[in-house]
């Protein structure tokens, strides 16, 4: 006998239980809910002035929205490098992190704290420990050590061979990387530091590479050309300059293997190295006070070439007038002299292109394409200029002095004549352009008044309503008489009403006078007029019958459907005793005005 | 008799703003016009300039100008060397008298006189000049009235309309390109203004600051579209694409471009 008991499987029982639900109840069972941390940690907390270190900020169990915030560190440059996340499951229990990594370049040496950082996750701020990073000054190699050939790769600054420079003169330095001849292989040359005080640094470029002996050892030389132009008197500094490069270094015999085959497949040992320079200085003058007139800041060596074209113009003409100065000095703050001055001529700003012929940008041609118009044919020459510059090896200013340029300029307008056929003076058809303003007026003329502008006269500006209100009465009055010309009804209830504003008058003018005869004759011809309108008939067929047989269909107030009939009995009584006194008649005539009113409220 | 009375008098009223007031001189400023064209003759260009901004005072503080009197300023200015000067004058001569073809001729010679970069007017922008702004305001009312007044007409009388209808067209189109050229004037009138450099050795700064930067040095006459104000600078351009700020003493702000 077998019991089956709930809860309890027998051999050879399946669960039945989908897999979906046991993946789900793992899950649930593995999530752990793991409290938020936040820690900041540096690679290194030591490193020389040139070499960068790095800040990880983590989070583990959770992360802010969007990239933490960094303090201001004076003397460190912070740049975010970019996040990194990590995601494991081991055991069941589940963990997130998530790393902010940012570069630190320190400016100058010293002890760095980066402050304890505060983020918010969630709402809630978490805090981080503060963090010390000390940056040490770079140490060149001794000038012994150098000359020894003990140091497997070194740097050094040649400066230029001149006691001193002048404010804005240019020069070039030569920074040279010294490879002993066991270095392999090198590569990944960076500069992360050049210092210059009072220099403005050009474009750093590479110069070919020689050998040398310096000691037992023989070295590589990478010289790389530093162009410096000096921007202040005094002591200019240059350095202390540091690069980073990974040299190859053969691997060091204790890997094994047999040493035959090792130089032959040997791969080396790569190494990243810190190269140092000394700092090196120089002096700086001001340049002498006796500048020439035309001076404009050129200093070096030139020589100056004027060429101009066309010279055969008519007034107003551009001539082009080109310039070339070749030679050794800052190219780029050569300018010509000011052209503006020049009597009898319109300039336009000077265009100018330079070509260098050295690598460092010391020593080319500068040429100006400078355009000229004469205004008037009096001017004969393109007038004398010249182009003052310091010579810094001479010290002293010179001048190049350019003579005047014979022109022809025709009058503006003058065809040029060809010698030949000329049969008459071109002049004689000239037409002559301006050559001086016109003379003054001798009269006052009449005095204008300084008013604001119409436009913004509000006067004037209403007044532009007026034809703007003329057409619309105009549309207006259009319309009305378009409506009666298509309305008779319309049209005869106006008629009547103005006949009856009228009869009125006459009815009270006759009460007045007594005219009892012609009173009521025209009571009467008003009632026919009045119900005729109404009802739409006749006037003439209005009798004393319609107010029984049609006005008593329009369910009008019994009040004034006998004071009607009352009105034309009196009518019909007045043909035969039509002698009424005077205040009779006003009380008829006011009860025929009561009426009307009346009747003219019916809606029909 | 109604409708008369009221177009005499409405014809009065536009008569007051089409024909300006035309005021004769005073025997005072008269004087000191010829005073000051003595002394241009005499070759005194320095005291002739004083004399004439003198009447121009004395012109302006009773509410009137002359064309004539900023012309020969603007002469006396050319002589003593100061283009700018000359071309402001000139300028508002012309906006007063812009059909004169000395003021313009003069403007013209002066202009071709100054270096550098200049912000002119364009051919259009010179050709709807030839009207002041008031003549252009004037025309286009009259165009515009024209137009109404021929639509009224054609109410009054519909047998009328099939011979107006042409001459409506005709002032509605009228009143249209009046319209447009006097939008134009307006725009140009009251819009920023030129800045006519009236100094030599002029600094455009990058700033509105003494120790700012200089950014461009516009030659005196130079003529420059205003951007901007701030204080006692205008931020002027060049027309190339050069922005800088000027000490507002040492330009001339005229209307129009």
């Amino acid at each position: 006998m077998k019991l089956n008991m709930p809860g309890l499987r027998t051999r050879g029982q399946h669960w039945r239980t989908p897999w979906w639900a046991l993946a789900a109840s793992l899950l649930l069972w593995a999530r752990v809910v793991s409290a938020t941390t936040f820690t900041t940690s540096l690679d290194r907390d030591a490193i020389d002035l040139g070499e960068k270190a790095t800040l990880d900020l983590t989070f583990e169990g959770g992360g802010p929205q969007g990239t933490p915030a960094l303090p201001n560190i004076p003397g460190l440059s912070l740049s975010y490098v970019g996040p990194s996340s990590q995601f494991s499951f081991v055991n069941g229990q589940t963990s997130s992190t998530i790393t902010h990594h940012f570069s630190i370049t320190p400016l100058r040496p010293g002890v760095y704290t980066i402050p304890a950082l505060s983020v918010e996750i969630d709402g809630t701020v978490y805090n981080s420990q503060p963090l010390k990073l000390k940056v040490a000054q770079p140490s060149a190699p001794s000038q012994a050590d150098m000359n020894s050939g003990s140091e497997v790769a070194f740097a050094k600054v040649v400066m230029p061979t001149v006691d001193h420079l002048y404010v804005g003169q240019s020069t070039s330095a030569e920074l040279q990387i010294w490879l002993r001849d066991d270095v392999q292989n090198f590569g990944n040359l960076q500069m992360t530091g050049l210092p210059a005080d009072g220099f403005n640094v050009g474009k750093l470029t590479e110069r070919a590479r020689h050998r040398t002996q310096a000691g037992n050892r023989v070295y590589t030389i990478i010289p790389i050309a530093i162009p410096l132009t000096a921007i202040k008197s005094g002591t200019l500094t240059l350095g202390p300059l540091t690069a980073q490069m990974v040299i190859v270094l053969p691997a060091r015999s204790g890997q094994g293997g047999d040493p035959f085959f090792r130089q032959f497949f040997n791969t080396g040992e790569q190494k990243q190295i810190t190269l140092t320079t000394d700092t090196n200085s120089i002096e700086a003058l001001r340049l002498p006070a006796n500048a020439p007139a035309g001076f404009t800041g050129a200093i070096g060596r030139f020589k100056m070439t004027v060429t101009e074209g066309p010279t055969n113009v008519s007034a107003g003409d551009p001539i082009t007038l080109r310039v070339r100065l070749e030679g050794e000095g800052a190219l780029d703050a050569v300018s010509l002299p000011d052209f503006s001055n020049w009597n009898g001529f319109k300039s336009y700003p000077a265009t100018s292109k330079t070509e260098y012929s050295d690598q460092q940008a010391q020593a080319g041609v500068k040429t100006f394409e400078q355009i000229v118009t004469p205004q008037n044919s009096d001017v004969r020459e393109l007038p004398a200029f010249s182009f003052s510059y310091f010579d810094p090896e001479l010290r002293a200013y010179q001048t190049l002095n350019q003579p005047a340029l014979p022109i022809s300029v025709r009058s503006a307008g003058a065809a040029p004549v060809p010698s030949i056929a000329a049969a008459k003076p071109a002049a004689s058809e000239n037409t002559a352009a301006q050559s001086d303003i016109l003379p003054l007026k001798q009269g006052l003329g009449a005095l204008v008044p300084t008013r604001a502008p119409l436009l913004l006269q509000p006067g004037f500006l209403a007044l532009q309503c007026v034809p703007v209100l003329a057409f619309l009465s105009a549309v207006i009055w259009r319309r009305r008489v378009e409506t009666l010309a298509n309305n008779p009804r319309l049209r005869r209830q106006r008629a009547v009403a103005q006949l009856v504003q009228t009869g009125l008058v006459d009815l009270r003018k006759l009460a007045a006078d007594n005219n009892s005869e012609k009173f009521f004759a025209t009571l009467f011809r008003l009632l026919q007029e009045q119900l005729g309108e109404r009802l739409d008939c006749p006037a003439t067929a209005i009798t004393e019958s319609v107010v029984d047989d049609r006005l008593s269909t329009l369910k009008l107030p019994a009040s004034l459907l006998a004071g009607l009939r009352d009105l034309f009995q009196l009518c019909n009584q007045a043909r035969y005793a039509p002698v009424r006194d005077p205040q009779e008649l006003a009380a008829v005539a006011a009860k025929f005005e009561a009426c009307l009113r009346e009747l003219q409220l019916v809606k029909v | 008799m109604k409708a008369s009375r009221f177009i005499l008098f409405l014809s009065l009223v536009v008569w007051s703003w089409i024909v300006p007031v035309l005021q004769a001189a005073g025997p005072e400023l008269s004087g000191g016009f010829d005073a000051a064209n003595k002394l241009y003759a005499e070759g005194k260009f320095a005291e002739a300039v004083r004399a004439y901004d003198q009447s121009l005072q004395a012109a302006a503080s009773s509410g009137t100008a002359s064309a004539a009197l900023f012309f020969n300023a603007g002469n006396a200015e050319f002589k003593l060397g100061q283009l700018g000067r000359a071309i402001a004058s000139y300028r508002r001569a012309a906006l007063l008298n812009p059909r004169d073809s000395e003021i313009q001729g003069n403007l013209d010679f002066v202009r071709n006189q100054v270096q550098g970069a200049s912000v002119r007017p364009a051919r259009w922008q010179n050709w709807i000049s030839i009207l002041t702004l008031n003549e252009g305001t004037l025309l286009t009312a009259a165009a515009f009235w024209l137009w109404l007044g021929l639509w009224t007409a054609r109410q009054l009388r519909p047998a009328l309309a099939p011979r107006l209808r042409a001459l409506s067209l005709a002032a509605l189109l009228a009143a249209v390109l009046c319209g447009g050229i006097l939008a134009v004037q307006a725009t140009a009138h009251f819009n920023p203004p030129t800045a006519v450099v009236i100094a030599a050795n002029s600094l455009a700064r990058s700033g509105p600051f003494d120790d700012a930067q200089t950014v461009f040095a516009p030659h005196d006459g130079a003529e420059l579209s205003v951007i901007d104000y701030h204080d006692d600078w205008v931020q002027v351009t060049d027309g190339s694409g050069k922005i800088g700020w000027l000490p507002r003493k040492l330009v001339a702000l005229l209307p129009g471009a």
